[in-house]
């Protein structure tokens, strides 16, 4: 598999006004200011967040890593303008979210393809429903889907694909737009562990040529650990921030690195954790 | 990461492959059908009572103008009817989907009448709208009308909530959002109504005939009954039910060249990883 960078200018040239330029930081700031969350469902009320507050720099690559069920899904949500919060507010860039936010890419648990469309379609099937030309972007997304290992499947359908190319569709469909945001609720989720490993390297490499701010769900530590700037660790429910720690590890977060003592001791730092919270019994 | 293509089967392999899957019904056909040709002669029962299949299709090939002239009529009753309903039926299944007044007013009542049992108005509609045409093109309009409503309803509201999801962060609305989403969403459950629909017309044709007419396939099966001509009555029983394979058949074919992406959803289907 060869990287995303080859994919990374818009077919149109980064000029002024066609999109971010190339070297700039092209992600904005997201802020979470006392988000909670119950839910009620017949007489039953679940308290999935507790008071999260959480200040995202512009171009960071966050990680929320919990257990199932901590409300980390309901969080993302939450900043994409799915699901108003019970309380608290969630703002991007400055200006807080009422109501479905578009300026991101967005990438579920699930592919959520359409049945419908082949492969290519339903990467670009992102750009028709905003309203743009797909034609422009077909060139980036074969591109994008060449770099995901979808050579050659642009026109199968979804049914025809395994699970871990259902969700690499929806990954390059989340990036397609070249959005400012992304939030991934555990992507990688479905893929197996070698896919898992590649499209980790590809996404730290996309990320780094672009620097869109990337909020990543996952409940991986090592995963967490290998992307990102900041692993935000959840309680179990009510989900409510349990530390926050910061990654200084060099990047590219090349073997070198993933294997290095630094690295080791900061997942057994997030074990312990976990371990405190009852989330990982020995 | 496999990367051959499935070579895509050629339509005489697929044919023979239809052939091969079918044979067991095919022979299945022609053994019953001589057990009954040679049963009925073996022991010698009356043709009145049932007639062996060559003797059928021999009275048919005397008599055919007439029944044609028949299946013309009521084949005429079949899809107009049929497609009256269609017309009607979507767009209601769409009013109620689109507006929450019409789904809590209408909808309920439109539900309710559907308990009615459609065949026991027939005799209504002939005092109110006489024996032609009209009346029967109205009871293959009922019958069929409420499966597509139905199904449609349903087809329109089983929207796929991360689908949603996924569409709202695209800021997308209206039609756009109608045509490229929940259209191409609601098509499986619509075809399940056309085709419910499609498998009573033939039904609700003749019904409407039997009660009241002076032509089509249904007056001429009563006319055969009442002579005991029964080699008709078969003749005439098997060319409705040919006319109702057809119309559903058409739409299934529809179906396949609208929704082939729903139609050919089988798990052998799976290739890559």
């Amino acid at each position: 598999m060869s990287s995303f960078l080859s994919a990374q200018r818009r077919p149109e040239g980064a000029g002024p006004g066609t999109g971010p330029a190339g070297d700039a930081i092209a992600g904005v700031p997201v802020l979470f200011d006392g988000v909670g969350q119950t839910f009620r469902t017949g007489g039953r009320v679940t308290r999935a967040l507790e008071r999260v507050d959480l200040e995202v720099e512009a171009g960071e690559f966050v990680a929320i890593l919990g257990p199932s069920g901590c409300g980390k899904s309901t969080l993302m949500k939450i900043a994409a303008g799915l699901i108003a919060p019970s309380e608290g507010q969630v703002s991007i860039g400055g200006t807080v979210v009422r109501g479905p936010w578009t300026k991101l890419g967005v990438v579920f648990q699930s592919p959520v393809l359409l049945d419908w469309r082949n492969v290519l379609d339903n990467v670009l099937v992102q750009l028709e429903l905003r309203g743009i030309d797909p034609a422009a972007y077909r060139d980036r997304a074969h591109a994008l889907l060449r770099s995901v290992g979808l050579e050659g499947f642009a026109d199968r359908m979804p049914r025809e694909l395994s699970g871990g190319m259902r969700q690499r569709t929806a990954i390059v469909r989340g990036l397609i737009h070249d959005p400012p945001l992304l939030m991934m609720d555990e992507p990688f989720g479905a893929l197996d562990a070698l896919t898992r490993e590649q499209m980790r390297i590809d996404l730290e490499k996309l990320w780094l040529s672009r620097r869109q701010t990337t909020l990543f769900i996952t409940h991986g530590i090592s995963e967490a650990v290998a992307l990102a700037d900041r692993v935000v660790v959840m309680t179990p429910r009510p989900g409510r921030i349990d530390r926050i720690i910061p990654i200084d590890l060099p990047r590219p977060r090349n073997k070198a690195v993933i294997s290095s003592a630094r690295f080791t001791a900061t997942c057994d730092e997030i074990t312990e954790l976990f371990m405190k919270n009852g989330v990982i019994q020995y | 990461m496999p990367t051959a293509k499935g070579d895509a089967a050629s339509g005489s392999g697929r044919f023979a492959a239809w052939l091969r899957r079918r044979i067991g019904l095919i022979l299945v056909f022609v053994a019953l059908f001589l057990l009954w040709e040679y049963a009925v002669k073996i022991f010698g029962i009356k043709e009145y009572l049932l007639p062996p299949p060559t003797r059928i299709w021999t009275e048919f090939l005397k008599r055919w103008p007439t029944v044609m002239a028949g299946a013309w009529i009521t084949g005429q009753e079949i899809v107009g009817g049929y497609l009256l309903a269609v017309v009607v039926s979507i767009p209601l299944a769409l009013a109620v989907v689109r507006w929450r007044f019409v789904e809590e007013s209408l909808y309920p009542v439109i539900v309710f009448l559907q308990i009615i049992p459609k065949i026991a108005i027939a005799p209504l509609f002939i005092i109110w709208f006489g024996f032609g045409f009209g009346p029967k093109l109205l009871i293959v309009f009922l019958l069929c009308f409420f499966p597509i409503v139905v199904s449609s309803v349903a087809g329109f509201k089983s929207l796929d909530p991360d689908v949603m999801d996924f569409a709202r962060t695209t800021g997308a609305g209206g039609l756009r959002l109608f045509l490229k989403i929940r259209l191409p969403q609601a098509l499986p459950g619509i075809f399940t109504g056309l085709k419910v629909g499609a498998a009573l017309a033939a039904t609700a044709a003749v019904v409407a005939e039997f009660v009241a007419s002076d032509r089509g396939l249904g007056y001429l099966l009563q006319q055969y009954n009442g002579q005991l001509e029964t080699p008709m009555v078969f003749a005439t029983i098997v060319l409705l039910s040919i006319m109702g394979l057809v119309v559903y058949y058409a739409v299934e074919w529809l179906e396949r060249l609208v929704i082939p992406w729903h139609v050919s959803q089988r798990p052998n289907d799976v290739t890559g990883i």
